[in-house]
């Protein structure tokens, strides 16, 4: 319990500077978001108009201090206020709709990377020197260095524009509205597919050779050889007596990249045109949309803080030992 | 590093775990020198060779390019010919001449975010497992805070908040991204600082500053040096993203600038593939030279991995395969250790 | 059965009124197709060819909906508020198009087309304005419009100046009373005279009092379903990847506009917005597309066009002449002089447009252009002649680079907003172009927000950055070289970021504003390029492409340069001429 309670508080003081940072760092930089406007409309609309738009933000002219105080105490109510990108509209609206398709996006694309990845590793460890052994890793690793957006950008140009294979944009057809429908489902999906890949095909390398060289290390242990001494079927050592304990150490890493999912996906979803949270991140910048910026920061870091959390008391429940410390 | 690479570029396993197996070992044999490792292993030959190669293209960008970066030499998109390597860019420039010169900011900006993420890990990591205590606590603190952060977020606030520059790219990326290095080091500290030859510096009363540098630091450099690699690669991949968004200074030659202005002239839309290709294949061979190098490191420090080769050649000379019903037996080094 | 009853079905369908069972049941009941029910299946709306079939049209009306972009957002919020200026968070097409204005000024054509005004005049002094609104308007809900609304909207701006508007806010300080004095009446008295206040009042969207004045708190009202006078102002989807925009069942005009609606999909970059336009997606769009003959009229140069007039403001390089040596105006022409517009045009827009000349003035003041002003030849190209003159301001050649007197060398940083490549192009080719003349000049771009802060705090030496352009050439006389936009360095200017002034612009400004005689107006427009041609206040590169590309694969009817009734920019005024115009293709 003492365990927990020292995570949690570490965890507070986390997001406690997080938070911090992010309500100053904007705020050093020059401009207010009626400047934002204006270098939008470059010139379209007249100065007198962005003054008057100035004051309908509502910014306020109070010391810095006192603003983070206000801010403060605004979040521990709950309120985000509003984006002003978006004017009126609430910065939990704008988040709201993003979140879901970011959280897809993420959570495909690793459990994906994830699966296949493991799985390679397990059968490149176990057939040493085998066709998926001596291939995978070299081609894997030299496919995973490519940064990830330029393979997106070429798949979404070949497979999408040229080819017509798949969409070019958005997380569903624009021609049916969210529903529970088979269509809509499948339609998700069919949007899903390249930007997921993209993502899974950069990210599977590490796993394999993670899973890969755990493996060979697990395949020496005793039991193992018990185990195949005993005569039991191939596939049953390989599974649940090898690969079963080399999935440790990766469930581990597993954890801590379902924090990183939120803020993760950035240039693909600009890719793609991914309704997702991470473009709408860039957007507040550019438009120094301090509210939506700061909500969607907290929304990050408490994602990344939360799977830390779950990790911490897997870890305890796994591990005896720390419960003492 | 490797922990902020995973949030965008790999989701491979980053687990202290699997860099702390026999890590003295490693540290001996690194001692016997880094060379003898590149000679010896032929990943390692590989991927310092492509390492070279780029370092060497970097140095001499101006005798090798043909033309000024900046400099609009023919009609825009020509396609390669013998005048225009790597053809021309939208706006007329030439390809090759940019690829070349952009190596000189992206490999720059990765290898000093590189060091500097290496120097600042291993500081704080080392500093906090060695003196332990109130020390390591506040430490430890920052460090996991800096871990914590979502880095990719806050890379784009910084990167759109600072003036752009060549500058600003390292700080921030540097910023985001040693936190990692430190925990590691941290947890290799900790358990080095408990092995008797530590312990017997300690008591003939040589200097912290000395034990720490001469006894430590030399046990885990094979971990030290593989986290550079992983920081340099993460560093080129994450510059040339900032800088595709905008973020960089796009009037600079970089990959990165490359792909942004390849992008922004419709170089794929109007069928102009050579004004992506090689930004993209340039980070991409430097990243796999760096892997290379990782992955020979892994092997040498993990022994079972490095008997592949043997096992192989065994199989070979034994003239037999490998049961398909069979797991690969693991030779243990018979020699030394 | 008519179509609009197929249409409700489909649009109750579509937004989840109805499930699959009670369409169909509906679907039978009204006698419905199975082609036609399986096409609102799939696509949710009605087919064009089978609402003509089995419907009675009414009148030519397609049923097809025209994709357009306008705007990018990587997904759609809800606000139709036209006291909000276009493009700051209110959805395209709020502004002209959902709602109206009392006249639209063309840009392209230097015409004032009468819109929800009739007729409109000045007294005698100038100082009381009346115009006579247009009968039979009637809102989309039905209400009759009348004066009385006028009134009302430009009444929200006396009282509160919160509130932006578009040409509101800018008017409000100049104004006494707004009264309507019968319903087709309205009055706007003047503190002083102030003529060229009737553009500003022109593009103020006219809202309904009988919904506003219930509205509450009007900067935060977001005004979901909008009642508008406009031909679009049905919303009948919005999603946060995608809206839709149907036409006005009340509209005033007769038979407009020709096709059901508007389907406006959230591209939230440049190259989405281009892509989708290319893949012939977007029926109408205005962005900028490079190598555009290459990129999308050569995919299919039947459907594929564009028409980009050069008319928006000119592009300038501001040299802020606070700082030495650009307080003389033998340098400022020089560094002109040294520019290769044909270059930065040609490589940086494409050949999109054409180098300024030195009035300043973009191609929509062609007509009003003083030939002498326009050729006072220090826009033209010429390196030895601003080697001359810089060595004659006393700037000497030290090395390959020019000091001042001090010694100082002509050292500058060159600001432009990074994201946008086609400046920074424009940039990176003057700094090439200026070491021609020993300056050495770095490129440094900053962020949108920042550059703006910069430029209007005077915190610059060099920058590029547009110019004020209104439907006279007031406003841009008046942004470039007046006292009243001219502010201290540190001092926050929207406009005049160079900081220069002169008193003979300020009089001639107050003779303009104080006339309402065109030929009057005239003689001082040639006055004011005379002396912008004179004191080079600020360095013209090239005027302002308005872009704009439309597919005739499904509408025809888009302006060009042969039938240039409008702007094709979406984002211009003239959209709304647009929207009236287009038709749908049999």
């Amino acid at each position: 319990m003492n365990f927990i309670l020292r995570r949690l508080g570490f965890y507070a003081l986390a997001a406690w500077v997080s938070i911090t940072l992010n309500f100053f760092l904007p705020r050093m930089m020059p401009g207010d978001p009626g400047d934002a406007v204006m270098a939008r409309m470059q010139g379209r609309v007249q100065p007198e108009t962005i003054d008057a738009m100035r004051k309908a933000y509502g910014l306020s002219d109070d010391p810095l201090w006192q603003q983070y105080f206000d801010y403060l105490g605004n979040l521990m109510r709950g309120e985000f206020g509003i984006a002003i990108s978006a004017f009126p509209t609430p910065v939990t609206d704008i988040i709201r709709t993003s979140f879901f398709w970011t959280l897809l996006l993420g959570l495909t694309a690793t459990i994906v990377a994830f699966l296949i990845g493991n799985l390679l590793g397990i059968i490149g460890a176990w057939r040493r020197g085998g066709l998926v052994d001596s291939v995978m890793p070299p081609l894997l690793i030299f496919v995973g260095s490519f940064p990830y957006f330029w393979l997106a950008l070429l798949a979404l140009f070949f497979m999408g524009f040229e080819w017509g294979w798949f969409p070019l944009r958005h997380a569903y057809s624009s021609n049916i509205s969210p529903s529970w429908s088979l269509e809509f489902v499948g339609s998700v999906a069919y949007h899903l597919v390249l930007p997921a890949a993209s993502l899974v095909v950069v990210a599977i390398g590490g796993w394999v050779l993670g899973m890969r060289n755990t493996m060979i290390s697990t395949l020496s242990e005793d039991y193992v050889m018990m185990a195949e001494a005993k005569g039991l079927p191939q596939r049953r050592v390989m599974f649940n007596y090898a690969a079963r304990n080399a999935l440790l150490p990766n469930l581990t890493a597993f954890g801590m990249q379902l924090g990183f999912i939120l803020g993760g996906a950035l240039l693909t979803e600009v890719v793609f045109s991914y309704p997702g949270l991470g473009y709408q991140l860039l957007g507040a910048v550019r438009n120094l949309d301090y509210p939506l910026m700061q909500g969607i920061f907290l929304i990050i870091t408490f994602s990344v803080l939360g799977a830390n959390l779950v990790m911490d008391l897997l870890y305890v429940r796994l591990d005896p030992r720390v419960r003492g410390a | 590093m490797s922990s902020t690479i995973s949030t965008v570029e790999s989701a491979g396993p980053t687990g202290d775990e699997l860099v702390q197996q026999e890590h003295s070992r490693a540290g001996r044999i690194f001692r016997s020198g880094l060379l003898g490792l590149i000679l010896a292993n032929r990943k390692a030959t590989i991927g310092a060779s492509i390492l070279l190669i780029f370092i060497l293209v970097g140095a001499f960008a101006p005798a090798i390019a043909p033309y000024d970066p900046d400099e609009f030499v023919a009609r825009p998109h020509q396609a390669p010919s013998l005048d225009h390597w790597f053809g021309t860019t939208g706006s007329g420039e030439d390809v090759f001449s940019q690829t070349v010169w952009g190596t000189r900011i992206s490999l720059g900006t990765g290898l000093i975010v590189g060091v500097a993420v290496t120097v600042i890990g291993a500081l704080v990591g080392m500093t906090a497992g060695y003196f332990r205590g109130r020390i390591d606590d506040v430490l430890s603190l920052v460090t996991n805070v800096f871990l914590i952060i979502p880095s990719l977020p806050l890379l784009v606030v910084l990167a759109a908040f600072l003036p752009a520059g060549f500058w600003t790219i390292v700080l921030v990326l540097t910023v985001t991204s040693w936190a990692y290095g430190a925990r590691v080091l941290r947890s290799q500290t900790l358990s080095l600082r408990e092995k008797d030859y530590v312990s017997s510096a300690v008591v003939s009363g040589e200097s912290s500053f000395r034990i720490i540098f001469a006894e430590i630091l030399p046990n885990m450099l094979s971990i030290v040096v593989a986290g550079m690699f992983g920081a340099v690669t993460y560093a080129i991949g994450a510059q040339a993203g900032l800088e595709f968004l905008g973020l960089g200074n796009p009037s600079s030659t970089s990959w990165g600038t490359n792909l942004y202005w390849a992008q922004n002239n419709a170089g794929l839309l109007t069928g102009a593939w050579w004004t992506f290709v090689p930004a993209g294949l340039c980070i991409a061979f430097v990243a796999f030279s760096m892997s290379m190098i990782n992955y020979a490191i892994d092997e040498v420090t993990n022994p079972r991995l490095r008997s592949q080769r043997d096992t192989n050649t065994l199989l070979r000379t034994s003239n037999r395969k490998l049961g398909k019903s069979r797991a690969t037996p693991v030779l243990r080094p018979t020699s030394g250790d | 059965m008519t179509t609009h009853s197929y249409e409700q079905l489909a649009r109750d369908f579509r937004e989840g009124h109805i499930d699959r069972r009670e369409l169909m049941k509906r679907a039978t009941a009204l006698g419905m197709s199975a082609t036609a029910l399986g096409w609102i299946l799939i696509h949710g709306h009605v087919p064009a060819t089978l609402a003509a079939q089995e419907g009675t049209p009414a009148a030519t009306v397609s049923d097809r909906l025209m994709t357009v972009s306008s705007e990018q957002a990587s997904t759609w919020t809800r606000n139709f508020n036209p006291l909000l200026p276009e493009g700051s968070s209110n959805r395209w097409p709020t502004i002209d198009g959902i709602y109206e204005r009392l006249f639209i000024y063309t840009q392209i054509n230097a015409e004032i087309v009468p819109w929800l005004a009739t007729e409109w005049s000045f007294n005698e002094d100038n100082t009381v304005l009346t115009f006579k609104t247009r009968e039979n308007v009637l809102w989309s809900d039905g209400t009759p419009f009348t004066a009385n609304d006028v009134a009302y909207t430009f009444n929200i701006f006396m009282e509160n100046e919160a509130i932006p508007g578009n040409g509101g806010a800018v008017i409000a300080p100049f104004l006494e009373s707004i009264e309507a004095t019968d319903d087709t009446t309205v009055v706007f008295t003047f503190l002083q005279p102030y003529t060229i206040g009737l553009y500003d009042i022109g593009g103020q969207m006219i809202v309904p009092q009988h919904i506003f004045s219930e509205a509450g708190d009007l900067v935060t009202f977001t005004n979901e379903n909008p009642v508008a006078t406009g031909p679009f102002t049905e919303v009948v989807r919005f999603e946060p990847q995608i809206w839709e925009l149907h036409r006005n069942p009340n509209y005033w005009q007769e038979g407009k506009p020709h096709f059901q609606g508007l389907h406006i999909p959230a591209y939230p970059t440049n190259d989405a917005v281009n892509l989708a336009t290319i893949n012939g997606e977007n029926d109408w769009a205005a962005n900028f597309i490079p190598d555009i003959e290459q990129t999308y009229v050569a995919q299919d140069p039947e459907h594929f066009h564009y028409w980009f007039p050069a008319t928006g403001a000119d592009v300038h390089l501001y040299l802020n002449t606070t700082v030495a040596p650009f307080d003389n105006v033998d340098v400022r022409k020089a560094i002109s002089m040294a520019i290769n517009r044909d270059q930065i045009v040609e490589i940086a827009m494409y050949g999109y447009t054409h180098p300024a000349d030195t009035t300043g003035l973009s191609d929509a003041f062609e007509t009003i252009k003083d030939e002498e002003a326009a050729n006072a030849g220090w826009a033209t190209y010429d390196v030895d002649a601003a080697n001359e003159m810089l060595d004659a301001a006393g700037l000497a050649m030290d090395g390959d680079v020019r000091v001042m007197e001090d010694g100082t060398p002509l050292e500058f940083e060159l600001n432009v907003v990074s994201g946008w490549s086609d400046w920074v192009q424009a940039c990176e080719i003057m700094s090439q172009n200026l070491s021609d003349i020993g300056m050495r000049v770095t490129v440094q771009p900053y962020e949108q927000a920042t550059w703006q802060t910069n430029v209007q705090n005077g915190d610059f030496t060099m920058s590029i950055g547009w110019s004020s352009q209104g439907a006279t050439v007031f406003n841009f006389y008046r942004g470039v070289m007046s006292s009243t936009t001219w502010r201290e360095i540190g001092e926050s200017a929207g406009e005049n970021w160079h900081r220069f002034q002169l008193e003979e612009t300020d009089t001639l400004l107050d003779q303009f504003a104080a006339t309402s005689d065109p030929a009057e107006q005239q003689a001082i427009a040639v006055e004011l390029q005379r002396l912008y041609a004179e004191h080079a206040p600020a360095i013209p590169l090239f005027p302002g492409p308005q872009w704009g590309q439309y597919n005739t694969m499904r509408f025809e009817g888009f302006p060009n340069e042969e039938n240039p009734y409008a702007l094709l920019s979406t984002y211009s005024d003239e959209a709304l001429l647009v929207l009236n115009t287009v038709t749908a293709k049999e």
